[in-house]
């Protein structure tokens, strides 16, 4: 675990809670009362576990027909083995006995509770720093991995081309593609008449019968790319695919995205590329120390990222703390409650 | 560089956004990787399988690919182990006294046995060793244990013209005191496939149980090795069951009498040794293992399939 570097508390002004007698006569702003004085009458205010307003939530009933992926309430905590697990341990005998066992069970939180709604038609862009839970939380709406808590709920199972799909580096680029075409569904039939197209996305006309151990990096991810599109799926979740490949790729790839975009699914993009989201993306959602923090207008959002990463980069951990805050106290966190009864549980 | 993180996880909740309820019908909607229910999910594997057969083929033509020698390995491989199995067990121990064309027996017994082992470990290892087919794509997982064992097939098919072709030629040589009767090739050979097959059914169950104990607990794998380790003495591969019966173990014979790989060793050696068809309660045992293995496996993987993809 890091130690917390900012020690920093939300602060409020007394003025802005207290009732007006104490400001009265004082016809000031605090703010610019700078000569060292005003400042004392600000106090830290602990923060409690009721919100600070107490409105009432807004209802809003939403119409199942454009509803495509729903997240309720799901989280993530990694449980995986640590060969290091012992050394947590302070009891001299019990870490002794626990270093023979070996490895121990680390538990690592990814993704705290978080619930979104995503309509159809939507191109949601999914933006964050590394390790922040963002490829967690494409692995929960594919169904992979299951959440911890909560569920995951979608009109058809969502599909992820990311850039670490599964091909196998023996066989040919051209048995790879047929074993992708099989893997995801499809009969040996489709998977003949899609062959083209896959080839035509991916333009490794050249490189088919090489062993796949032979291509570069940047042409397996383009072949991972174009296998996955093969399916026309209804969700859609790409991981990172746009930055991998040249010009010329990636304007086939936007060709073809919107092509799926037209017909009616929805979209997820991870992307660490703002300008591709803001290019492409009608919501973008940020999720940051496995925190959603912000959830709506792409420009929004990736401005607020962009300061936020600007003042980390340069060390301001304060600055940065502070637009996190104040970024988290803009959202608007959604409670779902299904009718009475309707809660899915069957499978896809 | 250390983030704000650790601090802000603890932080109480300060939302000041405007709260909303979301309400919705959800008839519409599925649960993102529910498990279906099992005829479905049958359906499901039934819907794979040219995956389940093309992944196998690709897999196997790729598994020496790195040895210069190539797929010869895949017939060499067996030959050199019933070598040696020859030579310790026949020549040094002698366990070929009561064995009539003791070479045969000990040849089907050994190759066959390859088999059955490698059917069952590659099985019991499919999930937990390919982790990353499991998170990439989004197909029934007891694909996985099948093609696991279907490869094997694929993979023994060597072996086994081998095996036959060993048979046929020196299954009836004479060493020392060895007993011997001729061996003739006929229809009644044949009895080989039904036989295989109902193993290929056995060992596909055997693997879909192990496939899921191993994918929760991975230490069970040492278990499994010293478990076919014991199989394989009580299979009576080297030697003869009769080696019991005049010494008063009698339960020995009747444990190795419902023990599924010694009806597979027992009926091909019936048919191809002997010029037989297999003692028909053998093929009871084995066609009740094949039907109760089957369906104890696939229950049991199938109820754990939503626990399969997941990090360890």
């Amino acid at each position: 675990m890091s130690t917390p570097t900012s020690s920093y508390t939300p602060r409020r002004a007394n003025w802005l809670t207290s009732s007006p007698q104490t400001s009265e006569g004082l016809d000031l702003d605090p703010e610019t009362f700078d000569d060292g004085f005003g400042f004392d009458e600000i106090e830290e205010i602990a923060w409690d576990d009721a919100p600070l307003t107490q409105n009432a939530p807004q209802v809003v009933t939403l119409d199942p027909a454009q509803i495509s992926v729903v997240v309720d309430n799901a989280s993530k905590i990694y449980r995986i083995r640590s060969s290091t697990e012992h050394k947590k341990n302070t009891k001299r005998v019990s870490r002794q006995v626990q270093k023979v066992l070996g490895s121990g069970w680390a538990e690592i939180p990814a993704l705290e509770r978080l619930s979104f709604v995503v309509n159809r038609g939507e191109t949601v862009g999914v933006i964050g720093t590394n390790g922040s839970g963002k490829s967690t939380l494409m692995k929960l709406l594919t169904g992979k991995i299951r959440p911890s808590t909560g569920e995951v709920y979608a009109t058809s199972t969502p599909i992820m081309l990311g850039v670490n799909a599964a091909l196998v580096r023996q066989i040919s680029g051209r048995e790879n593609i047929r074993l992708g075409c099989l893997a995801m569904g499809l009969s040996p039939k489709q998977a003949a008449e899609r062959f083209d197209m896959i080839v035509e996305i991916s333009g490794l006309h050249d490189a088919l019968d090489m062993p796949l151990k032979a291509y570069s990096s940047g042409m397996q991810s383009r072949l991972q790319f174009a296998i996955a599109t093969a399916v026309d799926p209804d969700i859609l979740l790409i991981d990172e695919a746009l930055n991998t490949g040249d010009a010329q790729f990636r304007s086939r790839t936007k060709k073809r995205l919107d092509e799926v975009r037209a017909q009616a699914g929805c979209v997820f993009l991870v992307s660490h590329s703002l300008g591709t989201i803001k290019q492409m993306c009608t919501r973008a959602i940020w999720i940051e120390q496995g925190r959603m923090l912000a959830d709506g207008d792409p420009e929004w959002v990736c401005s607020q990222y962009e300061e936020y990463t600007d003042h980390k980069s340069n060390g301001r951990m304060r600055s940065a703390q502070i637009v996190y805050d104040r970024t988290l106290l803009k959202l608007a966190p959604v409670q779902i409650e299904f009718q009475e009864g309707t809660r899915p549980t069957k499978a896809g | 560089m250390a983030a704000p993180a650790a601090e802000q996880r603890h932080t109480p909740r300060f939302e000041l956004g405007p709260q909303r309820i979301v309400q919705m019908d959800g008839s519409e909607l599925v649960r993102v990787g529910a498990r279906p229910g099992f005829f479905q999910y049958l359906r499901d594997i039934w819907r794979f399988r040219h995956f389940l057969q093309y992944d196998a083929h690709a897999r196997t033509s790729s598994q020496n690919n790195l040895d210069s020698m190539g797929r010869v390995w895949m017939v060499i491989n067996p030959l050199l182990q019933a070598a040696v199995y020859f030579f310790i067990f026949g020549y040094i121990l002698e366990t070929h006294r009561d064995v009539v064309n003791f070479i045969g027996y000990l040849i089907i017994g050994v190759l066959t046995f390859r088999f059955i082992q490698g059917a069952v470990t590659s099985g019991s290892n499919s999930i937990a060793g390919n982790q990353n087919v499991v998170q990439s794509f989004n197909f029934p997982r007891a694909c996985l244990p099948i093609s696991a064992t279907v490869r094997e097939l694929f993979a023994t098919v060597p072996t086994f013209v081998v095996m036959a072709l060993l048979v046929y030629f020196i299954g009836d040589y004479q060493v020392g005191d060895m007993e011997r009767a001729d061996i003739t090739l006929d229809w009644k050979w044949l009895m080989f496939f039904p036989a295989i097959f109902l193993a290929l059914l056995v060992m596909t169950g055997l693997g879909l149980i192990l496939a899921r104990i191993v994918a929760h607990f991975n230490d069970m794998k040492h278990i499994i090795a010293i478990g076919v380790r014991l199989w394989f003495y009580a299979s009576a591969v080297i030697f003869s069951v009769d080696r019991f019966a005049d010494r008063g173990h009698d339960w020995i014979i009747t444990v190795m009498h419902f023990n599924p790989a010694f009806c597979v060793l027992d009926i091909i050696r019936d048919a191809w040794l002997y010029d037989g068809l297999g003692d028909p309660f053998r093929w009871l045992v084995l066609g009740g293992w094949a039907v109760g293995a089957l369906t104890i496996g696939m229950v049991i993987f199938w109820r754990g399939e939503e626990t399969y993809g997941r990090e360890r």
